[in-house]
């Protein structure tokens, strides 16, 4: 191969490289299962696995561009789904409830982004001390057990439908699309990029970085929060530790994303792609009869070998 | 003692996008001798000492040491021959001691197997120390160490991994002058040694006075290269510019109107009692050494850095901004000295870059209006004549010139009242910089007063009507740009008032 047709194809696997890699886990799996797999019940099952987990990552896209980090999301999702279970069992209105939770869980991703945008901690120790704090709250408030015997009106979030559509679903689709107006159409998001390019250059230009960052940690709150509470409505009870796996996989899938789409910028498509591949890996290991240890260690392989070689045809391209 | 040729470069080339930095360079250094390496900014220099440290891959070049060809393709195969840097980022590990860094790279002598000798270290460190008549503290932390002694820890570094050639670049800027005697004593004993220093710097008279020879770089080619004995100052000058000042830069045409903004003993931790005043269409040029304090000027008039005493009026009403967001909003605006840096996103588009500090203005609650936006970047681009096939495209696919002018353009969309320009042609090669030069001229002709900072000491002579000179933080003195030539120039950076 010539140097140049060489450098064309380094260049699609690195835009196309993660996508490829999904389709051939599609195919891969297809083939392997092909009674179960592909089936129309599995995939909307797939679909309705991710929902919760793409509503979050969502979130944490946002804080990503600017380079930072945000690890109390599985911790304020857990949070936020007990205290709405334990207001909604006070006697409080269902959707009073859930409205008082997401307030609760912006705030304290604000809280996040005032520790570290403002009072200067890393990201990835401030949201590592939240993350136990928020938790330990979750365990307090829940004396560390299940509340189970939520009002029947609140499993629509995670359990009806409309029409033929989950409400989950639809909720996921909403969230995407909000965090892709404010990514791609705002003046936000073009200023939380220019932070994530340079953040001297764009306090330079007039960008009032620390408050752009503790938005982002707002926003990242909000919508673990969100994701907290429909799947609390999902298992229709409240774990003060239900939201935990959030944690690692919304990074997962948001470093996922970055592989993909653009180069080494989060992005909300990267992301949606990066959750989709985490809940088919799952699925599909599931359905082969795969232990869920040997998932773990599957999922963590497979982060590293994309980031690997996104990260080498990007070195060679140059 | 080897005072034969170390190292010859034969036909180096590096081509950037847009600019060939380098045309066919040959330079050799010899064993036990100083060499000095001039030119003006732009000339190759730097990219020349990336090659060789292998941060930068030439195109094309031949390498011999001691007479072998080799390559030089990553930092490590620099240390390999011998080639050290010293420059003004040390890297130094700052909560080690002196003798820790020195022996950093190296092995730390052992006793009881594995357990480090600290007594065999602090003796051999005092042995490196001394043969090259260094007097250090060698216990401190190097962070407590001033400049000077910070540049002798790096030397004593190189020395003890057997370095063979060190590239000084301009190491004496932040220096007093009993410290950059420290500094030549031991580059003399680095010679003395066989030893090669290369000496990168402005700075003529410590050129003539300290090397043996001399290589003059312009346009990425070496234009003159010989004795120093052989030298004085105008010869390099004139080697260095190689086209009389007059036709470098364009001619005046505006006229000086209303004062915009007056400063009053303005003060602050790295400033005092600093006071001009500012027309419209003006522009002033700073002048002094680097590290005088120039650049904090611009930063403090930026809402950088906060004011501590003094005022500052704008338009007649006072101005003391807290952040560059405030600054920009009351129509300053700052073009900072490191573009890369400071001024432009790489990794987004020339779009939003040039719209990045005017985002309310190409959006309505908040949301972007692409098309109009857009447009308003092409005007703006155009203006500076930016020269771009795809504003889509990256900035970092752009020459240092249009980059440059991105910058520009970023500013231009603002209708700056006040426009800082800090290093303006950094980077940018010559033909670029006759562009850049019309563009202030425009900016001054439509009534913006501009501020000019720069090394380049023509470029402040070529084009600014007045000249402030500060020196420490402090003005020493203010004079209309007429009859100044660049050793008075000099004179009155050192805090003379007079020639």
């Amino acid at each position: 191969m010539n140097t140049h047709s060489k450098t064309r194809a380094l260049a699609i696997i690195k835009t196309w490289g993660t996508l490829m890699g999904f389709l051939l886990l599609l195919i891969v799996f297809s083939t392997l299962r092909p009674d179960v797999f592909p089936s129309g019940r599995n995939m909307r099952n797939i679909i309705e696995q991710v929902a919760t987990l793409a509503i979050v990552a969502s979130g944490v896209t946002v804080v990503m561009i600017t380079g930072d980090f945000d690890l109390s999301v599985g911790a304020i999702a857990s949070l936020v789904g007990v205290v709405a279970a334990l207001l909604m069992k006070s006697g409080m209105s269902t959707l009073m409830s859930i409205l008082l939770a997401l307030a609760l869980g912006t705030s304290a991703g604000l809280l996040n982004g005032l520790i570290i945008a403002y009072g200067g901690l890393s990201a990835f120790v401030g949201t590592l001390a939240t993350m136990t704090a928020y938790g330990g709250v979750a365990l307090l408030i829940s004396k560390g057990t299940t509340i189970f015997a939520l009002p029947e009106n609140f499993k629509v979030l995670g359990q009806g439908s409309l029409s033929l559509l989950p409400v989950s679903v639809l909720i996921m689709a909403f969230t995407v699309f909000v965090v892709y107006l404010l990514l791609e159409q705002t003046t936000y998001g073009r200023r939380l990029y220019a932070i994530g390019g340079n953040e001297e250059a764009s306090f330079l230009s007039g960008i009032r970085t620390r408050q752009v960052r503790l938005i982002a940690f707002g926003v990242s709150g909000f919508f673990a929060s969100l994701g907290g509470i429909v799947l609390t409505s999902r298992l229709f009870s409240a774990h003060p530790q239900a939201g935990s796996p959030f944690m690692l996989n919304a990074a997962a899938a948001v470093f996922l994303g970055m592989t993909s789409f653009r180069e080494g910028e989060a992005n909300i498509m990267g992301t949606l792609l990066g959750v989709f591949i985490i809940g088919v890996m799952g699925n599909g290991l599931n359905i082969l009869g795969i232990n869920t240890y040997v998932q773990s260690i599957l999922t963590g392989a497979i982060i590293i070998f994309a980031v690997l070689l996104s990260s080498i045809a990007k070195k060679r391209q140059k | 003692m080897n005072t034969g040729e170390v190292l010859r470069i034969e036909g180096l080339k590096k081509q950037y996008p847009g600019v060939q930095a380098l045309k066919d360079v040959d330079i050799s250094f010899s064993g036990g001798e100083v060499h000095g390496l001039v030119g003006e900014n732009g000339a190759g220099k730097s990219t020349l000492i990336k090659i060789l440290a292998g941060i930068v891959k030439a195109d094309e070049g031949v390498f011999r040491f001691d007479g072998k060809e080799s390559t030089i393709s990553s930092s490590k195969d620099a240390t390999r021959h011998g080639l050290s840097f010293i420059h003004q980022e040390l890297n130094l590990v700052n909560y080690f001691n002196a003798m820790e860094n020195i022996f950093l790279g190296h092995t730390y002598p052992r006793h009881y197997g594995p357990l480090v000798d600290w007594k065999k270290l602090r003796e051999q460190t005092r042995t490196i120390c001394d043969s090259l008549s260094i007097d250090l503290p060698l216990e401190k932390p190097v962070s407590h160490l001033s400049a000077v002694q910070r540049a002798m820890v790096a030397i004593a570094r190189a020395f003890a991994v057997n370095g063979r050639i060190y590239f000084m670049d301009e190491p004496a800027t932040a220096l007093t002058d009993v410290e950059k005697e420290k500094l030549f004593n031991v580059i003399q004993s680095l010679k003395e040694q066989g030893k090669t220093v290369v000496y990168v710097t402005h700075n003529l008279d410590d050129i003539l006075r300290i090397t043996d020879r001399i290589t003059v770089m312009r346009d990425g080619q070496v234009v003159k290269h010989s004795r120093t004995s052989t030298m004085t100052k105008d010869s390099l000058i004139s080697a260095m510019i190689g086209k009389n000042l007059a036709s470098a830069f364009p001619p005046k045409t505006g006229t000086i109107g209303k004062p915009l903004m007056s400063v009053e003993n303005l003060s602050n931790s790295l400033l005092r009692d600093i006071s001009f005043t500012l027309h419209s269409g003006e522009i002033l040029g700073i002048g002094g050494l680097v590290g005088s304090g120039r650049t904090e000027l611009l930063e403090t008039l930026f809402g950088v850095r906060s004011v501590t005493t003094g005022t500052i009026l704008l338009d007649g009403t006072p101005y003391r901004p807290g952040s560059p967001g405030e600054a920009i909003s009351s129509g300053v605006v700052l073009v900072p000295e490191e573009r890369r840096k400071g001024g432009l996103v790489l990794s987004r588009s020339i779009n939003e870059n040039i719209t990045l500090m005017s985002l309310p203005e190409v959006s309505r609650f908040g949301f972007l209006r692409h098309t109009h936006l857009r447009r308003k970047a092409l005007e703006a681009g155009r203006s500076v004549r930016l020269k771009a096939s795809d504003y889509e495209h990256h900035v970092d696919t752009l020459s240092g010139g249009n980059q440059q002018k991105v910058v520009f353009a970023k500013t231009v969309m603002r209708i700056p009242k006040v426009l800082m320009l800090d290093e303006p042609s950094k980077g940018v090669d010559v033909g670029a910089r006759f562009e850049i030069y019309s563009i202030i001229r425009d900016l001054a002709s439509h009534g913006a007063a501009i501020i000019v900072v720069s090394s380049d000491f023509n470029e402040v002579l070529g084009l600014a009507d007045r000249i402030l000179f500060i020196r420490e933080g402090g003005m020493t003195s203010i004079h209309d740009n007429e009859g100044i030539d660049q050793e008075q120039y000099l004179h009155y950076c050192y805090g003379r008032t007079h020639a």
